[in-house]
């Protein structure tokens, strides 16, 4: 029995974070796990950082993940993984979208944006291991660019180490999305996958 | 099997739901008739969701104008013998406040709950005010989940409870239970539908001074039963441990942050715990019984120590030697979490930590500045964008009259356009709650000698701004109003008002315009325009500006974000915008420091527009001094 695993997904308003603690926590009924859940908004309705808990296992109470406690972090742009550094573990994985967004305070220069290799320096410091993927590129091999959260979904499943069947997720998968769509989603989520294992072959 | 939804009545089966859903769903398994609410984050899920199954169930929905008349619709029904619910988020009971103290003197004969979404840290409001302390002032008991299923459940009986006793009850909701998802197990629908009738009784619904003094030792009586009933109710449960120094009291949420906690410290099975779902009243006799068997207690509970000052009293109107502990180890501001509890608890009794919670805070002091600064922004293609840009542009101009440093004054208001305090449009001055923007203005044109521009929504137009626009004219205040109506209520997630032409149900209704009510008001100045001919509605906010007394401009164009849904549902092209580099000097930046568009970015030097960003709105080709911003198309 599952006593607890910790996944928080972080992103950008507008990248499909939500979606993806969704289809967890539908599949994680199905497959008879108790789920827990939050997701931080603040006023983003767009552009703004955005970050969704879920929570699984017979041990999980509260809605959000405690300090050091995510068991798989989903990073779906690299600095906003890294403003979550410190739900990270030596025990954790991070999977990251090495796509960048940059907000438009870096251009107005009220802000900077660090390089990818310093957020990979602390993720990996900090992490028991880093997954890189450029998963727009994977979504866009799919067929729809769209679709970069569910590759992303399909690399936390590619680590191996959820609680949640694969054949679960996808049927989650299926379900949600109207059937003209559910194949380049299918595809998405498989690509993300493969590129998952082969990461830690 | 068919799949299970927020209406399946299937006792005993799981779904896996928001919060808010789940709250909707205990009003729905209680046989909720009448549902009115504002919208207010984080409460706009529970009606939204009974709005859209409504019809399948018989109800009636409704979105009101604002939370004084949904809590009014609500408690009309359950003077009628008919289950109603109002659902608001914490500032909005600030606003039903009027009716309230009173409607508790009624009491409720149809079971009455009025929802509260507090919203801790303030994620998206104004402040972070416990409401517990407005039912304290009004004798209205309340009952606050430690999870969504207890949301769930408590809802459900909250409306039994409510007839019972005949006393309106508050369902405090905060933001990590509205806004958490879960599983939730499902309970069985009523199906009972109630014809409402209204009997009448000048001595329980007529408030002269009369009725009040008849009334308030009635409800006393009431509350007074209530407090007893409390002691065994199951959301309040008391688990004694033998030999226990310490005894923790988690109110709603903390309860579960708690056993979060001790868990992670193993000490589980060493610490008393009182789990309390009615913060008011408590349950006198559980308190007693932990206060009487340890020799510490640390209260835990989200916002103000409201739980710890009434366990406090109860310690010493009882001589109960006990250090009670609550706030001075647990903050007052933000939400709580497993760690801040984790912390308390080590402090108390020595438990080793978990982790190393300074060599994390090191980490996070260390790595905050690398991190870029990403504040939510308007939309790329937001009509606000271009009407401030008027706006300011307009101001400006007039300000040069009144004096050399004279700058316009802004009062600004509750939606999506509160985000324009943020450079580069920096035009809100003043936000402090729904109308707050007009209100101010007229208090500003009697002390100031400024221009004053201040704006508001459409939807907060209707919600609070008739009455200071009223205002305005009665007392001549000479200030500019301009309504920024993009027929939504943008912020929340573009309920319907009365602006747009239909109700929660869908069905159509007459649409109102704010220059109707503007012109009937007897505001002399009024006109609308279209932000996005930035030019034209620049002069005619200059106008308005310039013309002696209260003067409203209504700036209207659709929200981008239903504008474009509309679009792609009509397969019309969305063109964006592009940077022709050979006009570009690629130094001026006039577009992005004039407008923040978080489509148009900077790449090696060069001003781009992000096409998949862009929505084709043409503000940023209007205000390019070099002509270098195109449509695609050309």
């Amino acid at each position: 029995m599952t006593k607890e695993f910790n996944v928080l997904i972080t992103g950008v308003g507008g990248q499909g974070v939500i979606l993806i603690s969704e289809l967890l926590g539908e599949a994680a009924v199905k497959d008879q796990l108790k789920v827990r859940g939050s997701e931080i908004l603040g006023m983003a309705v767009r552009g703004g950082s955005v970050t969704s808990a879920i929570r699984l296992g017979e041990d999980v109470y509260g809605p959000l993940i405690p300090t050091s406690k995510c068991s798989a972090l989903v990073g779906m742009e690299p600095s906003e993984a890294l403003r979550n550094i410190t739900c990270l573990s030596k025990s954790s994985l991070v999977i990251l979208n090495t796509a960048v967004t940059v907000p438009f305070t870096v251009p107005l220069g009220q802000s900077s944006y660090p390089s990818l290799e310093a957020i990979l320096e602390k993720l990996n410091k900090a992490a028991e291991r880093v997954i890189q993927l450029d998963a727009a590129k994977l979504a866009q091999e799919a067929g729809s660019l769209l679709t970069t959260n569910i590759t992303m979904l399909g690399a936390l499943f590619g680590t191996g180490r959820l609680p949640i069947k694969v054949s679960t997720i996808k049927e989650a998968i299926e379900e949600r999305f109207p059937a003209k769509l559910a194949p380049v989603n299918m595809k998405a989520f498989d690509l993300g996958y493969e590129s998952c294992r082969r990461a830690l072959k | 099997m068919k799949e299970l939804t927020i209406t399946s009545d299937a006792p005993g089966e799981r779904i896996f739901v928001l919060g808010n859903e789940a709250i909707a769903r205990g009003a729905i398994e209680a046989g909720v008739q009448v549902a009115a609410a504002y919208p207010g984050t984080p409460s706009s899920e529970i009606l939204e969701t009974l709005a859209g199954v409504a019809k399948e169930l018989e109800m009636y929905v409704e979105w009101s104008v604002n939370e004084k008349v949904a809590f009014e619709v609500a408690l009309a029904a359950s003077i009628c013998g008919v289950r109603a619910m109002a659902s608001m988020k914490h500032v909005g009971v600030n606003v039903a406040h009027d009716s309230l103290i009173t409607a508790n003197y009624i009491g409720a004969k149809g079971g009455l709950v009025l929802l509260s979404a507090d919203d801790p840290w303030a994620w998206s409001s104004q402040n972070e005010q416990d409401n517990r302390y407005i039912a304290l002032q009004a004798y209205m008991p309340v009952l606050e989940p430690s999870s969504v299923q207890e949301a769930k459940d408590m809802m459900a009986d909250a409306f039994k409870l409510s007839e019972q006793f005949r006393q309106l009850f508050m369902l405090r909701s905060v933001t990590r239970i509205g806004h958490a998802r879960s599983d939730i197990v499902l309970g069985k629908i009523s199906r009972e539908k109630r014809k409402g009738k209204f009997v009448k009784n000048r001595d329980w619904l007529v408030y002269t001074p009369r009725e009040a003094r008849i009334n308030k030792p009635l409800m006393l009586e009431r509350f007074d039963a209530i407090k007893k009933a409390v002691n065994t109710l199951p959301y309040n449960q008391l688990k004694l441990v033998r030999g226990a120094k310490l005894g923790v009291i988690g109110c709603g949420l903390s309860y579960s942050y708690t056993l979060e906690a001790l868990k992670w410290l193993g000490i589980e099975d060493k610490v008393s715990i009182l789990k309390i779902g009615t913060p008011h009243p408590l349950p006198e006799e559980l308190v007693i019984k932990l206060l009487k068997s340890v020799k510490e207690v640390l209260v835990t509970e989200e916002i103000d120590p409201f739980v710890e000052l009434h366990v406090k009293a109860i310690a010493g109107e009882h001589n109960i030697a006990v250090k009670i502990h609550g706030k001075d180890l647990l903050p007052r501001v933000g939400e709580l979490s497993t760690r801040k509890v984790t912390e308390a608890v080590i402090k108390l009794t020595g438990a080793k930590s978990p982790v190393d919670f300074a060599r994390l805070d090191k980490l996070a002091e260390e790595t905050t500045p690398l991190l870029p600064w990403r504040p939510p922004a308007l939309c790329p293609g937001c009509s606000h964008r271009a009407s401030f840009y008027a706006i300011k542009t307009a101001s400006k101009r007039v300000a040069r009259d009144y004096g050399q440093d004279v700058e316009a004054i802004y009062p600004g208001d509750i939606g999506c356009y509160a985000l324009a305090y943020n450079p580069p449009l920096e035009a809100v001055d003043t936000t402090i709650c729904m109308g707050g923007s007009f209100g101010i203005a007229n208090g500003l044109s009697h002390v100031v000698d400024a221009p004053i521009v201040a704006h508001l929504g459409d939807s907060t137009f209707f919600h609070a701004g008739i009455p200071p626009l009223i205002n305005a004219v009665y007392n001549k205040a000479n200030i500019t109003m301009v309504i920024l109506d993009n027929s939504a209520t943008a912020m929340t997630g573009f309920q319907p008002h009365p602006g747009t032409g239909h109700t929660a149900m869908g069905e159509e209704t007459v649409q109102l315009k704010p220059e109707d009510i503007a012109r009937a008001c007897g505001v002399k100045f009024v006109e609308v325009i279209d932000p996005f001919d930035l030019k034209a509605a620049a002069k005619t906010i200059e106008a308005a500006i310039r013309f002696d007394g209260p003067a409203v401009v209504v700036s209207r164009r659709l929200c981008t974000m239903i504008d474009q849904r509309e679009k792609r549902k009509r397969k019309e092209p969305i063109i964006p915008y592009f940077v022709d580099q050979d006009k570009c000097s690629g130094k001026c930046n006039a577009c992005i420091e004039l407008l923040g568009c978080p489509a148009i970015i900077k790449e090696d030097g060069k001003t781009i527009i992000d096409q998949a960003l862009c929505t084709g709105c043409g503000i940023c080709a209007q205000v390019c001094p070099y002509k270098a911003i195109i449509e695609v198309s050309q």
